[in-house]
């Protein structure tokens, strides 16, 4: 049995890094049929293969074509397997993101895998699009009461805007998590800005989306051991 | 000397016929319009890219001002999605300086993908011209007048969704080479409209295809082939600038047909230079925003003798000059290179 649902895992894994979406699906399909647990199987298969991807992207094997690709073989998995995800708080990581690209810019190929992240990990996402104007960051914050805020800009030309958004949010509600990306971005920018995250540039931007899917895949470890 | 005579376009037109000039040098052909130009020609960034006489005249401020060594138009990267029916906000409302986005881009097939009988008379392609018309006639004997026009990767995902364009070049590469081709032959067309407008050098642009995003496997399978047909209809000097990752693209960037090639600050010029060896024209790579905005006017020059020093033949930055670029390090810039030699 176990090592039955492993065999699934492996395909789910193998199926995301190497883009075949119908792999993907048949083995998700095969996870709820043999009824093994749903929210295990994304974690430890779908998110273990983006994880696998971000090495390859990180190592130059992989590019944005590829890593685009493999988004859409987990994501082929991921609606079959999460409208069978038990909500348990224990070990789930709860809460809510509103994201989007920042007015002037229309990049949202980096923004699109930072929100894949978030609901592999089961958070609510308001996604904005793109081009989106400042003010709707701060309205869709304040109405949603959402606990983070993802901003990308790709462009030097856009990504002042930010400031602007950070500067009312945190007027409002001190208390959001703000985390920004984009090519044009520094560390040093975006911590004078009072962001809480961010990516350096654009493939470190994905990098770092790639990066976070590990980093909650040891908090959803983390929280099934204490729980 | 001989070089205090020469006018700009005479230094600019000897380099690209291969002869090294000194002082390097410092121009580029991408946009250059900066704030001041605006101030100049009365308008602002939303509105000049609908105005010929405005765009003519803001972009020759470059020269005029600081002593720039091209006057170069458009300013903007939506001509060819205009031009193939996309609609563009230019963001007429907004404050600050945001340019030209496109509005509604088509699920990426060849059948989204079909170059109009009229291109060169569509969308503003005829603006610009006039727009090239205009400096040629006021500035032309003096100046070399450039423009720019997209490489057929970046302008297909200028038209098309660029997610999904990238997923076809993974998946589907017959049906990319279709679309490709036909890019191809609206950037060569335009390009040549330019040419006939006057332009002493057309600027092939195709930031979508850096190694950040495709494999230098796909830039030789999908990207190189179609840049040299672009290169092989555009007459007179061409020069391919590509921003971003290109150490090691750089070697087929030089073997596209451009009479020269350029790169930004994510390049080792110096690395570059020794792969391609000494008769080859390369450009560089001045970063346009932590240098030339951010830094002061003595880290500019630095930055200009670096590019020197790394072999660049001219100075170019390393995309369009950002327009609240301060007016000390644009004399900086201008100055550093006289002052070396």
């Amino acid at each position: 049995m176990a090592d039955r649902f492993q065999e699934l895992l492996e395909e789910l894994r193998q199926g995301v890094t190497e883009y075949d979406e119908e792999r993907v699906k048949v083995a998700a399909q095969a996870v709820l049929d043999e009824g093994f647990d749903a929210y295990d199987a994304v974690m430890n298969g779908l998110a273990a293969g983006m994880e696998e991807v971000g090495r390859l992207f990180g190592a130059n094997e992989y590019f944005v074509p590829e890593v685009l690709m493999c988004a859409d073989a987990l994501y082929g998995g991921l609606e079959i397997l999460r409208p069978h995800i038990e909500v348990d708080p224990s070990r789930q990581v709860k809460g809510a993101v509103v994201i989007g690209t920042v007015e002037g810019d229309v990049h949202d190929i980096g923004k699109n895998l930072v929100k894949l992240m978030f609901e592999i990990a089961g958070f609510t996402v308001h996604d904005l699009g793109r081009d989106v104007p400042l003010e709707k960051f701060v309205e869709e914050v304040l109405s949603t009461d959402s606990d983070f805020l993802c901003m990308s800009a790709m462009m030097t030309t856009t990504m002042g805007g930010m400031k602007q958004v950070i500067d009312q949010v945190r007027q409002k509600n001190p208390n959001v998590k703000i985390m920004v990306g984009g090519a044009p971005l520094t560390g040093d920018l975006a911590q004078r800005w009072g962001a809480d995250g961010y990516g350096k540039d654009a493939p470190n931007a994905l990098q770092e989306a790639l990066r976070m899917v590990g980093s909650l895949r040891e908090m959803h470890q983390e929280a099934a051991k204490g729980g | 000397m001989a070089t205090a005579t020469k006018t700009a376009r005479e230094r600019v037109m000897a380099l690209f016929a291969r002869e090294r000039q000194t002082p390097v040098p410092v121009f580029s052909g991408m946009g250059n319009v900066t704030v001041y130009g605006l101030e100049d020609a009365g308008i602002g960034f939303a509105q000049v890219h609908g105005d010929a006489e405005a765009m003519a005249r803001a972009a020759a401020s470059s020269y005029e001002r600081f002593g720039y060594e091209a006057v170069v138009v458009p300013f903007d990267l939506g001509v060819e999605a205009e031009a193939m029916g996309r609609t563009l906000n230019t963001y007429a409302s907004s404050d600050g300086i945001l340019y030209p986005t496109v509005q509604n881009k088509l699920p990426a097939t060849a059948d989204n993908f079909q170059v109009p009988a009229d291109l060169e008379l569509r969308g503003r392609i005829p603006l610009v011209a006039q727009a090239i018309r205009l400096v040629k006639e006021r500035l032309g004997e003096q100046v070399a007048v450039g423009s720019y026009v997209l490489g057929p990767f970046t302008l297909a995902g200028q038209v098309l969704e660029l997610d999904q364009l990238l997923k076809l070049a993974g998946k589907d590469q017959t049906q990319m080479h279709v679309i490709l081709e036909r890019a191809g032959e609206v950037a060569a067309r335009e390009a040549e409209a330019y040419r006939a407008a006057g332009a002493d050098f057309v600027t092939v642009r195709e930031m979508g295809a850096a190694s950040d995003i495709l494999s230098p496997r796909m830039f030789r399978n999908l990207i190189q082939p179609h840049l040299k047909e672009v290169f092989a209809q555009v007459g007179g000097p061409t020069v391919l600038h590509i921003c971003g990752s290109t150490q090691n693209i750089v070697e087929m960037m030089a073997d596209c047909g451009a009479t020269a090639v350029s790169v930004d600050q994510k390049n080792d010029l110096a690395a570059s230079r020794a792969t391609l060896g000494p008769e080859k024209l390369l450009f560089g790579n001045l970063d346009p925003y932590k240098v030339l905005v951010q830094g002061t006017p003595e880290q500019v020059r630095e930055a200009v003798r670096n590019c020197v020093a790394a072999g660049a033949d001219a100075v170019w930055p390393g995309c369009d000059i950002w327009p609240t670029v301060p007016a000390e390090n644009m004399q900086a810039m201008m100055d550093a290179s006289r002052e070396q030699a």
